[in-house]
């Protein structure tokens, strides 16, 4: 069985390495910014699930999101953002734009592990 | 010795948190069997002895249900402690992952706003002559706001952090004479050539944990040393080319 197939769209190298070592089972895509991450998703689709980053250059998150939705073949895909921006007005406007989880930085690993399983299961019954 | 080197591979970690996963999953596997029984006998079946048959797969439902929490509390325990060794796994890695320095910087930047939340923060490194530090770093900050860290230098004001960077002490903030949440010693060697001060948490991030100082300390081992290694790398390359080029010129090439 092939690996789950999870793009990592994050400016930061750092936040690579991390998702590299904590997603080890996974088969992980990256891109620095949206652009690049509309990119990724043409040249995959398979790709199963979206850890998305809010600000970065070129195409922030919520541009991308709102790209992607809006695009009937990419509109159920599952998106977590995973954002510095933690304020209540920021989670609310990262859902409003179709993320279908929100995560504030700094994490606990268990945060992104127990909502990438919960949807794994939601998938699997749906 | 044992347990301390498996605590130190993030993989092992993971490895420990399967493992008590599947022993978690074993325990509920005898809890659905000790119901059952005990169902089976308080329908009567055993006569006069069931209620002592009864009492019995209580006691053990009971042990049962004990072991699964402490399990389940060691589990949580785990997991939380695989992510720390994770964190510090990955921010030492990409400290000494290369040796461009404003991509050192960029991790400094990066480890002190995704690890640790904060939102303003300055990086000052000792001048080679002169008194003061340099700005090397400044992040969330804006013009009006700067205070001690206006222009390229940082010549002192703050109590705390001049204590940091005369005893080379970590100290945490705030304080009655300092703003500053912390302020990290930097040393190559046992040299202190400069300190971290994180003067702002982003909002959804009261306090720095138990956790963060962790990273403070690696940040103290780790950062200057991978900055100045970088610097004298990218020194010696320039002055490299620069007498590669000359030999060129003399060879007339």
């Amino acid at each position: 069985m092939q690996p789950r197939k999870v793009l990592v769209v994050d400016d930061s190298k750092l936040m690579h390495k991390m998702y590299e070592v904590m997603l080890r089972q996974y088969a992980l895509v990256y891109a620095s910014d949206g652009r690049q991450a509309l990119d990724r998703l043409q040249e995959h689709p398979d790709i199963d699930l979206v850890l998305l980053d809010v600000n970065m250059p070129n195409m922030n998150g919520l541009e991308f999101l709102a790209q992607i939705r809006a695009d009937g073949a990419r509109a159920d895909l599952p998106v977590i953002i995973i954002s510095t921006e933690g304020r209540d007005e920021d989670t609310v406007r990262g859902m409003e734009a179709g993320a279908t989880a929100y995560i504030k930085k700094p994490f606990h690993t268990e945060e992104i592990l127990g909502m990438i399983a919960r949807l794994e299961t939601k998938g699997s019954a749906a | 010795m044992a347990n301390k080197s498996r605590l130190e591979s993030p993989a092992v970690g993971l490895d420990l948190v399967a493992e008590l996963r599947s022993t978690l999953e074993r325990a509920g596997e005898l809890i659905r069997v000790v119901e059952s029984n005990l169902k089976g006998a308080s329908e009567g079946i055993e006569g006069a002895s069931s209620s002592e048959r009864v009492a019995e797969l209580e006691r053990r439902l009971a042990t049962a249900e004990s072991d699964v929490k402490e399990l389940a509390s060691r589990l949580v325990d785990s997991e939380h402690q695989g992510g720390r060794l994770m964190n510090l796994y990955v921010a030492t890695y990409q400290l000494h992952a290369t040796l461009d320095p404003p991509e050192v910087q960029a991790t400094i930047a990066e480890i002190a706003i995704n690890l640790l939340g904060a939102e303003q923060f300055v990086l000052l490194l000792r001048r080679d002559e002169g008194d003061g530090c340099e700005i090397a770093l400044i992040e969330g900050m804006y013009e009006g706001g700067r205070t001690f860290y206006d222009g390229e230098d940082y010549t002192g004001g703050d109590p705390m952090v001049d204590a940091t960077l005369k005893d080379g002490v970590l100290r945490l903030g705030p304080t009655a004479e300092s703003q500053a949440l912390a302020a990290v010693p930097l040393r190559v060697q046992h040299e202190i050539v400069g300190a971290l001060v994180l003067l702002k948490l982003l909002d959804h991030k009261p306090i720095l944990r138990a956790e963060d100082r962790d990273l403070l300390d690696l940040l103290s081992a780790h950062a200057a040393s991978a900055l100045f290694a970088a610097r004298l790398f990218a020194t010696k390359d320039r002055k490299l080319r620069t007498l590669e080029s000359l030999v060129k010129l003399a060879r007339g090439e």
